[in-house]
């Protein structure tokens, strides 16, 4: 026991001690540099891609990296991995102590924009003009370009649907929504049934929030909602007071599992994979947990479009979505151009495994690559957005900071019946001024 | 002395200032931070739609329940185990547990335990016939500061336990057998020569739990991370949220200058009333 204490006492001190050593290392602003033994260029890659074995999106990264060592061999890609909320502390702390690594993960938008500002990351157009660009989909990194500069390359977009039980649906004879009035008649039906009609993760915020973006994406249309986020047009309108009634509608008639406020997403989307809910609004990577589930809902999914809403201005071809995840390269590499090349090819080859394995959305042109074997729900997503006119992110990631944090605790206020429609979009118009 | 006052200055004293300092800027963390003196406290206690006093309400009401009923309940316990019953080893070790035992996974657990669709409470609440007693416990904001609250408590009992224990088993036992000759019956034991005498580790106690309460965050975290609609915001997860979501250091650091004071303060004003206590006596 005393031996054991010792141990650890060392331990918490040698902690400690890198701990301080570390601080001290990040003031001076001096970046390691890579030895010069040998011709090879040292690449220092963060992801947040640590789940090697359930994460598509981590084994096609992992698959990209051990093709690197022979496609790319002057280069020696250091790869680190840490769970995304802590890479969210992680990266931050070392962009702002100028110790990032050459390439980084980053979310386009409110995420990434934050380092733009500060001048930490190195714009990458001069780099994509070799050919990039065109073996990439139009707009692929529209979310990274601040100022005309492009600062990232995705690898591939999401998009939220909504996922019906068919079997549930059947059973009581109802309609797969298309329009709000399905919904509205869904669930009442549902409810007096004594199934869930739709669940939603609300502890966590932001599954709550995905519906009254959807419901702007209808009522105000994709365009208007881009531009009110970029603060280019107002969010006091009808069409986005509407956005928050038709929410607040669906609340009132008890729409959402019961105690929706305190669920998280894993334990709401848990409702929907044990067949207890009829209905979940969700991004495309549900797909993924649903093909995964050891139950017939695989089979019994049918996905759907967000419901259309009448006199809308956006119709059924707008989502929520886009493409987001990408990598960024650090304007402190010592060696931006070998950062820029290990940081292409590892978005294309990500981007050609996701599609190998038949998951995900790429953002690049896969179209020759066969897929070894198919997700028939994210083909479903596929067969859907193939004619996408409009796009608009999850808000919270469009925002950042303390306005994506507002902006999430205005919807869950609906949830929670305490702010008026009309209270929310004067109150998201306070953003802009 | 020196290596430890070194590393304690580098790594609990130093911070303070530092975290000081910070509360006077406006910083986002990264960039160049703008000094602007004492407006982030300003905003704290003046801003609009305040949630902090909200905040600071909760810790204090956890607080004084830790202190009013965690601590009379673990002096029970302890004054009952250090009674010699049977199996004294047993239960002190048994009432340990939840004090060893992550956080994280104490707040797993109850999660599953207030779970509404498959939960422990709401099923038992049924196979009992009080069906109608079944709620949202976590995800109703009237219930859920009370749902909260009970493991926090909980997991703390037998820590407090073991320092009543502790201190009840330092009580000479001819003092209490003399006592019980004269016919002395056992609360009045209890009352008049337990107590007295183990007033200073009362005052530790009463101190651990006040503090223990102020700065209470990970268990609230895990459980509710402050929802639904700010219900269950304490401080400490109010701070977290500032610094790391809204991304303003200048903010949360006020805040955690704000719960040191605080904690200072309550520190004084709980040693100042043990010593009139005792000066009293």
């Amino acid at each position: 026991m005393k031996l054991i204490r010792k141990e650890f006492t060392l331990a918490a001190l040698l902690v400690c001690a890198m701990m301080v050593l570390g601080g001290c290392q990040e003031k001076d602003g001096s970046t390691e540099s890579a030895s010069s033994g040998d011709d090879s260029v040292k690449i220092k890659v963060w992801t947040l891609w640590t789940d090697t074995t359930d994460d598509i999106n981590a084994v096609a990264f992992r698959k990209a990296l051990e093709t690197a060592k022979t496609d790319l061999p002057d280069f020696i890609i250091e790869h680190d991995a840490t769970e995304n909320e802590a890479y969210k502390t992680k990266i931050k702390t070392a962009i702002a102590g100028n110790a990032a690594p050459d390439v980084f993960f980053a979310w386009g938008a409110g995420f990434v924009r934050q380092f733009v500002d500060a001048g930490k990351v190195e714009p990458l157009d001069q780099y994509l003009t070799d050919g990039t660009t065109d073996r990439m989909k139009g707009g692929a990194n529209t979310n990274f370009i601040f100022d005309g500069k492009t600062y990232g390359i995705t690898f591939s977009q999401w998009v939220a649907s909504l996922y019906c039980n068919k079997a549930l649906f059947d059973t009581y004879d109802v309609n797969i929504p298309e329009t709000y009035d399905d919904l509205m008649q869904a669930v009442k039906t549902f409810n007096a049934n004594d199934v869930i009609p739709i669940t939603v993760g609300g502890k966590d915020k932001w599954p709550a929030m995905f519906w009254q973006n959807a419901f702007a994406v209808r009522t105000a249309g994709a365009e208007t909602c881009n531009a009110a986020l970029a603060g280019e047009a107002s969010f006091d309108t009808p069409e986005f007071v509407r956005s928050a009634q038709l929410l607040a509608d669906l609340v009132e008639e008890e729409a959402f599992v019961d105690g929706a406020l305190g669920l998280d997403y894993n334990e709401s989307g848990a409702l929907y994979l044990e067949g207890q809910a009829a209905m979940y609004y969700m991004g495309n990577w549900f797909a993924g947990d649903i093909a995964g589930h050891d139950s017939d809902i695989g089979k019994n999914t049918v996905v759907a479009r967000f419901p259309v809403v009448p006199n809308g201005e956006g119709d059924e071809t707008q989502y929520l979505g886009g493409s987001i995840d990408g990598l960024s390269v650090s304007a402190d590499s010592e060696n931006k151009e070998a950062a820029a090349t290990v940081a292409k090819y590892l978005m294309e080859q990500v981007a050609r495994n996701l599609a190998a394995a038949g998951e995900g959305l790429p953002t690049w042109n896969t179209e020759d690559v066969t897929s070894e074997k198919t997700n028939p729900i994210i083909d479903q997503v596929k067969s859907q957005i193939s004619n996408s006119t409009g796009y608009v992110l999850a808000w919270d990631t469009f925002l950042s900071g303390a306005d994506a944090d507002d902006h999430k605790n205005y919807v869950a206020s609906i949830f929670g019946q305490e702010l008026s429609p009309e209270k929310f979009a004067a109150r998201m118009q306070e953003m802009n001024e | 002395m020196l290596p430890a006052s070194l590393i304690f200055l580098c790594i609990v004293i130093a911070p303070i200032f530092i975290s000081g300092y910070y509360s006077t800027l406006e910083w986002d963390g990264i960039g160049k931070g703008v000094f602007i003196g004492l407006e982030n406290y300003k905003n704290l206690f003046f801003g609009d739609r305040n949630i902090f006093y909200g905040a600071i309400w909760n810790s204090l009401l956890l607080a004084a329940l830790s202190v009013f009923i965690q601590l009379p309940i673990a002096f029970m316990f302890a004054r009952l185990l250090a009674g010699g019953i049977a199996g004294e080893g047993f239960f002190r070790t048994v009432y340990f547990i939840p004090v060893i035992v992550s956080t994280v996974v104490i707040g797993q657990m109850w999660l599953k335990i207030y779970n509404p669709q498959y939960g422990l409470l709401n099923q038992f609440l049924e196979s009992i016939g009080l069906g109608n007693w079944k709620q949202q416990w976590l995800g109703n904001k009237d219930i859920a500061l009370g749902a909260v609250f009970v493991p926090l408590l909980w997991q703390y009992v037998g820590y407090h336990i073991l320092l009543f224990y502790a201190g009840i088993k330092t009580v000479p036992q001819e003092l209490i057998e003399a006592a019980r000759i004269d016919g002395a019956s056992h609360l009045r034991i209890t009352f008049n020569i337990v107590v007295p005498y183990i007033v200073s580790i009362i005052e530790i106690c009463v101190i651990l739990a006040v503090i223990g309460s102020l700065k209470t965050f990970d268990l609230i975290y895990v459980i509710t991370g402050g929802g639904p609609l700010h219900a269950t915001e304490v401080p400490t997860t109010l701070m977290f949220n500032t610094l790391f979501h809204r991304v303003n250091y200048g903010s949360g650091s006020a805040m955690a200058i704000f719960i040191i004071l605080e904690c200072l303060i309550l520190t004084l004003v709980i040693r100042y009333i043990f010593g009139r206590l005792s000066y009293d006596n």
